[in-house]
C-alpha cells in the first residue's frame, strides 16, 4: 500500500513527520463491532466457570487465620479418612518447587513452616464433590503459633520489627537523583511539603477466579481458566510441577475483568489446582469465592509518600524530592524490579515527579514487606499512587501562588524534547499540552473557574460546587528486556486468517483490535481473521497482557507476520495478473495494480494459487521495544520507550452538611498516538474514569489487626450507575513511530489523573485539602470541620 | 434431605424440576438446566451477574432457594431473543460499545429489559436505578444508559 507522507500535528514547534494511511484505511480506525460482542449479548460466551469436566474432583485450599505464626503440626488424618476425600496435600507433598510468584517465586503453594498473612494457603483438598471438599476443611488440626505481626512498611523498616521473611523486611529500594535538589530549594521563593496516603484497592474483577487442571498420561497437563498472562502461569506450574515448561499447556477461557488482578491469581489457583491433579492424576476443578478472592488475591499496592516541591514565583519549578514508603505485604508478587525498569516499585519511583520538567530530583522509594495481603498490578501499576500525590501537590502550590492550577501545569509540563526525571529526552508522540488545550476548551475550564471559598462562604452553604484538575502520563509496556511479543499468522485457501497469539482478551477489545490490524495489514475484512483463544502449546510467546501494551506491541508482530504473508499473495497475485509485484496493493479482499485499480484478482483467487503452488501459507511476527535502561543507583535513563498523555477536569457538587460528594462531570483527553478503535477507545476511557472515581471517593481495603474488614462486596464499595458522572471522553492522535498505525497504549492511562481531578475539585469546592484517600462523605465532613473550627 | 418437585416456566417453556431446599435458584438454572449465561460472582446477592426476570421483578437468583420459584416465570438471558432475531436491547449494547467483559452483560440486559417493559420511556435517573444493582467494572455504565435510551426509543418506534 502506498503510504502517503501527511504532517499530522497541529502545533508550528513539531517536526515529526510520520507516514500515515489516514485517508486510505478499511478496518483501522473504525469503530468495529467487538468479535464477540454478538455471544456476550446472548449469553452463550463461555467463561471458566461455565465448562462442564465430568468426573473432576473439586480442590479446596486451607487457609490461615493468623497474618503471622509458625505452624507447628498439621494433622490431617481425620480429613484424609473421609469417605469422598482423594487427596489432602501439605508442603512436603509439592513435587517440585514450592514456591511461585509473578517475579520472585516466594509465596509458597503451601506454607510448611510459617504464615505471613491472613489467607495464606496451608494444605490442599480434592474431593468427589463441594460438600465433601468443604467438610475435609474442617477437619485438618493446625497447631500454629502466633508471632509479633507487622502491618506498616515504615514499622517493618525498624531494625526489630518482626522479620516477614529471612532475608529482612526491605525487599528493594529505588532512586532518582537528578541536579542538586538542596540548592534547588535554596533558590525557591515557595516550598511545599506534604504527606500523602493511598489505601489497599482490591480489583474487585466481576468473574471469579477458576481453574480446571487436567493431567494426561503422557506426562503432560492442561491447565485451562481465565489468565490475563498464561506464560507466566505455565513458567511457574512447570517448576512447581518439576517438568519441563513443555510439558504444561495454559488455555486461556474468556475473562470476566482482570485489571492486573488476573496476571497473579490465575498462578496461585492454578498451581494448587495442577497440583492436586498431578498427585490426584485426576481432573480437578478449582474456584475462589469472592470472598476468598478479596482475602488472599493481589491487591493494589498502599503507599505513604512524602513530597516537596519548590518554585520560583513565577510558578516554574525547581526541585522535587520525594520518599515512597510502599507496602509489598507478604509476598512479592509484582513489587520487585525485572530490570531495567520494570516491576510496582520502580515505575512508581520513576513517575512520582510527575510529567513536568524539573531540573533538580531526589526520590527514595522503599517497597516493605508486611504481614498485609500482598500487592501486584492493578490498572496504573503503581502510577495511580503517585500520580494522586503530584496532582494534589502541585494544586495546592498553584492557590499557594495565586495562579490558576491549568496556568501552573501548563507552564511546567512535557513537551516535545522535554527531559525527564530520568534523564530520558522525549523525542516523539508527546501530546500532553495539546490534552490540557482540549479538555480545557470543552469543559469550558475558564468560564468555570472560581476561587475556592472564603469562610464565610463555606459557612452559608449547604452544597458547592467545585472544579479541578490533573495531568498524567504511563508508559506503553513494562520496561523490561524480555518484552518480546509473538505471532502467527495462517492463511487460509480461501483468503481467510487464522491468528495464533498468546495476549488475552479480557474485555479491553483485544481480539477485536488485533483482528482490525490484521485485516488491515493484509487488505482482508475483519470477518475474514479469526484470532485464535491463547492456548500455550501453539501460540509463540507473547509475554503477559499487561502495561498497555497489546495493540502496540502485538500490532507490530502482526504487522510484520502479515508482510510475510502478502509477499506470498502478491508474487501468486503478479502471476495471475501479469504486474510485478512491486506494483501491487492489497485491499478490500482484492489485490490490485497502484497504478491502475481497474486490474486486480480477488485476494482468495491470490490465496488458492499460493495453496496450489507451494508458496508460503504462514506468516510469523516477532517484536520487541526499543531497549529500556535504567540505572536503579541514579535512577536516569530511558524506562519506557513511549508514553500516552492524559489530562482529566472533574466537576463535582459537595453537601457541606454532610461531605457527601456528587462528580457531576468529568472531561477526559488523552494522546493515545492512533485510535484503532475509537468506539473501544471511548470504553477503555470511560471505565478507567470510574475506577478512577472510585479510587477517589469510595473504595478502600480495610485491615485490622492484618483481617480485612470488607471482603465482599457489599462492604467493598465500588461505584455502580448511581455515581456515573457525565463523561466526556476525547482523544488527540499524536502518532507513535514505534506503533501500528501511530498507535500507543490506552488500557491504564484514564485510570490514572481522574482520582486527582476529583479531590482537587473537593478543594476547590471546600477550600480545604484531602491528603489520605478514599474522599468519603466521612473524610470530607472532618475536612471541612476542621477549616471551620481552626477558622481559616 | 428430601427432594421436591416444583414447576416453572423458564423462557416460555415449563420445566419440572426435583429440587432440594437449600438448592438455589442460580445453580438449578445453570446446573440442571445449562443456562451458564447466568452468572455468579458473589453469592451474596451484591454483584448482581445473577439477575434474572422473576415474575415481572428483577432478583438476585443467588439468593433465592429454587422452590420459592415454583409455579413461577423466569426470563433469563437465553430468553431475550426471540426466534433468532436480537432484542432491541442486544441490539443496542453490541452497536454502541456497552459490552466489555461481559460478565455483567446479561445482568444488566434482564434488568433494563424489565425496566422499559413497564417503563418504556425512563429518564436517565430512572435507568440508572433499574441497573444499580448490577455491577460493572469495566465500561463506567456511560455507554450501557445510553444503549439502553438508544433501545427505548427503537422500542417505541418498532416495538420489540
Amino acid at each position: 500500500m502506498e503510504k502517503k507522507k501527511k504532517k499530522v500535528l497541529v502545533r508550528e514547534k513539531v517536526r515529526v513527520e510520520m507516514p500515515t494511511l489516514a485517508e486510505e484505511l478499511s478496518t483501522v480506525g473504525k469503530s468495529k463491532i467487538r468479535v464477540d460482542a454478538y455471544d456476550k449479548v446472548r449469553g452463550k460466551l463461555q467463561y471458566g466457570a461455565d465448562f462442564e469436566y465430568p468426573g473432576a474432583l473439586v480442590g479446596k485450599v486451607l487457609r490461615s487465620p493468623h497474618p503471622h505464626a509458625l505452624i507447628k503440626k498439621i494433622d490431617i488424618e481425620k480429613a484424609k479418612a473421609l469417605p469422598g476425600v482423594k487427596a489432602v496435600l501439605k508442603a512436603k507433598d509439592i513435587p517440585g518447587r514450592n514456591g511461585f510468584g509473578a517475579i520472585i517465586p516466594d509465596q509458597p503453594v503451601l506454607c510448611g513452616d510459617k504464615v505471613r498473612y491472613v489467607g495464606d494457603g496451608v494444605a490442599l483438598i480434592a474431593a468427589d464433590t463441594e460438600e465433601v471438599a468443604v467438610q475435609a476443611l474442617g477437619l485438618i488440626d493446625v497447631e500454629y503459633e502466633p508471632l509479633p505481626a507487622v502491618f506498616s512498611p515504615i514499622d517493618a523498616m525498624k531494625p526489630d520489627a518482626p522479620k516477614v521473611h529471612e532475608g529482612g523486611n526491605l525487599l528493594t529500594t529505588a532512586k532518582i537523583r537528578k541536579g542538586d535538589t538542596e540548592k534547588g530549594f535554596s533558590e525557591s521563593d515557595v516550598t511545599l511539603e506534604r504527606t500523602y496516603t493511598v489505601p489497599i484497592l482490591e480489583h474487585a474483577y466481576i468473574e471469579p477466579d477458576v481453574v480446571l487442571a487436567i493431567p494426561h498420561p503422557d506426562g503432560t497437563i492442561t491447565v485451562k481458566g481465565p489468565m490475563q498472562a498464561p506464560f507466566t502461569v505455565r513458567r511457574n506450574i512447570a517448576s512447581i510441577l518439576g517438568v519441563l515448561i513443555n510439558k504444561v499447556q495454559c488455555v486461556q477461557t474468556p475473562i470476566g475483568g482482570g485489571f492486573g488482578g488476573k496476571e497473579d491469581s490465575p498462578i496461585d489457583i492454578g498451581a494448587r489446582a495442577a497440583v492436586l491433579a498431578w498427585k490426584t492424576g485426576k481432573p480437578v476443578r478449582m474456584e475462589y469465592d469472592r470472598e476468598e478472592i478479596t482475602l488472599s488475591t493481589c491487591k493494589r499496592h498502599p503507599m505513604t509518600i512524602q513530597c516537596k516541591l519548590g518554585a520560583k514565583k513565577d510558578g516554574t519549578f525547581v526541585a522535587l524530592e520525594g520518599t515512597i514508603y510502599n507496602e509489598q505485604g507478604a509476598y512479592a508478587s509484582l513489587g520487585p524490579v525485572i530490570p531495567p525498569a520494570g516491576g510496582v516499585h520502580v515505575h512508581a519511583v520513576v513517575m512520582l515527579p510527575g510529567p513536568y520538567v524539573i531540573p533538580n530530583i531526589k526520590v527514595d522509594g522503599y517497597l516493605v514487606y508486611t504481614n498485609h495481603p500482598y500487592g501486584g498490578a492493578m490498572r496504573g501499576f503503581g502510577a495511580p499512587q503517585v500520580n494522586f500525590v503530584h496532582e494534589s501537590l502541585i494544586d495546592e502550590l498553584a492557590y499557594q501562588l495565586g495562579m490558576n492550577p491549568y496556568d501552573l501545569r501548563l507552564k511546567n509540563c512535557f513537551d516535545l524534547g522535554s527531559e525527564t526525571a530520568t534523564g530520558q529526552i522525549l523525542d516523539q508522540s508527546v501530546g500532553l499540552k495539546e490534552t490540557m488545550v482540549k479538555a480545557k476548551e470543552v469543559f469550558k475550564w475558564d468560564e468555570k473557574w472560581r476561587s475556592a471559598p472564603t469562610l464565610k462562604e463555606l459557612e452559608n452553604v449547604e452544597k458547592r460546587r467545585g472544579i479541578g484538575m490533573a495531568v498524567g502520563w504511563y508508559r506503553t509496556s513494562i520496561g523490561t528486556l524480555g518484552d518480546g511479543c509473538g505471532v502467527n499468522l495462517h492463511l487460509q485457501e480461501d483468503g481467510s486468517v487464522l491468528l495464533y497469539q498468546g495476549l488475552t482478551e479480557m474485555g479491553q477489545g483485544s481480539c477485536t483490535v488485533l483482528s482490525q490490524i490484521a485485516a488491515e495489514a493484509l487488505g482482508v475484512d475483519i470477518e475474514d481473521v479469526r484470532v485464535v483463544a491463547p492456548d500455550t502449546d501453539v501460540a509463540p510467546e507473547s509475554g503477559p497482557t499487561v502495561g498497555s501494551r497489546s495493540t502496540t506491541l502485538m500490532g507490530n508482530a502482526i504487522m510484520m507476520a502479515a508482510d510475510v504473508i502478502k509477499n506470498s499473495l502478491f508474487e501468486s497475485a503478479s502471476e495471475l495478473l501479469g504486474i510485478s509485484p512491486c506494483r501491487l496493493v492489497a485491499k478490500n479482499r482484492r489485490i490490485y495494480d497502484r497504478e491502475d485499480p481497474s486490474r486486480f484478482v480477488e485476494l482468495k483467487e491470490a490465496a488458492r494459487r499460493s495453496m496450489v503452488t507451494g508458496r508460503r501459507m504462514m506468516g510469523q511476527g516477532w517484536y520487541a521495544p526499543p531497549k529500556s535502561s535504567l540505572n536503579l543507583e541514579t535512577g536516569q535513563g530511558s524506562p519506557y520507550f513511549v508514553y500516552t498523555y492524559s489530562t482529566q477536569m472533574a466537576e463535582v457538587e459537595v453537601d457541606i452538611k454532610t461531605g457527601a460528594v456528587e462528580v457531576v462531570k468529568i472531561t477526559a483527553t488523552f494522546d493515545i498516538g492512533k485510535a484503532i478503535n475509537p468506539m473501544m477507545v471511548e470504553g477503555q476511557i470511560e471505565g478507567g474514569v470510574m475506577m478512577g472515581l472510585g479510587y477517589a471517593l469510595m473504595e478502600e481495603v480495610i485491615m485490622k489487626e492484618g483481617m480485612i474488614q470488607n471482603l465482599n462486596l457489599q462492604d467493598y464499595i465500588i461505584p455502580t450507575a448511581l455515581d456515573t458522572p457525565e463523561i466526556e471522553p476525547i482523544y488527540i492522535e499524536y502518532p507513535n513511530i514505534h506503533g501500528p498505525f501511530g498507535a500507543k497504549g490506552i488500557g491504564e492511562m484514564p485510570n490514572i489523573p481522574a482520582a486527582p481531578a476529583i479531590t482537587n475539585a473537593i478543594a476547590n469546592a471546600i477550600g480545604a485539602r484531602i491528603y489520605n484517600l478514599p474522599a468519603h462523605s466521612e473524610r470530607v465532613y472532618m475536612t471541612i470541620k476542621k477549616r471551620l473550627e481552626k477558622g481559616i | 434431605m428430601s427432594k421436591e418437585k416444583i414447576q416453572i416456566e423458564v423462557n416460555g417453556k415449563m420445566v419440572t424440576l426435583e429440587v432440594e431446599p437449600d438448592d438455589l435458584l442460580v445453580d438449578v438454572l445453570r446446573g440442571d438446566l445449562g443456562l451458564t449465561g447466568t452468572k455468579v460472582g458473589c453469592r451474596a446477592g451484591e454483584c448482581g451477574s445473577c439477575s434474572i426476570i422473576l415474575n415481572g421483578k428483577v432478583v438476585t437468583s443467588c439468593l433465592i432457594p429454587a422452590m420459592k420459584a415454583d409455579g413461577g416465570k423466569i426470563t433469563t438471558i437465553e430468553g431475550l431473543e426471540k426466534d433468532g432475531k436480537l432484542h432491541p436491547l442486544q441490539k443496542a449494547f453490541v452497536e454502541k460499545g456497552a459490552i466489555q467483559c461481559g460478565f455483567c452483560t446479561p445482568g444488566m440486559l434482564l434488568s433494563a429489559k424489565n425496566l422499559l417493559d413497564q417503563n418504556p420511556d425512563p429518564t436517565l435517573e430512572e435507568v440508572k436505578i433499574a441497573i444499580s444493582g448490577v455491577l460493572c467494572r469495566c465500561t463506567g455504565y456511560q455507554k450501557i444508559i445510553h444503549a439502553i435510551h438508544v433501545a427505548s426509543e427503537t422500542i417505541r418506534k418498532q416495538g420489540v
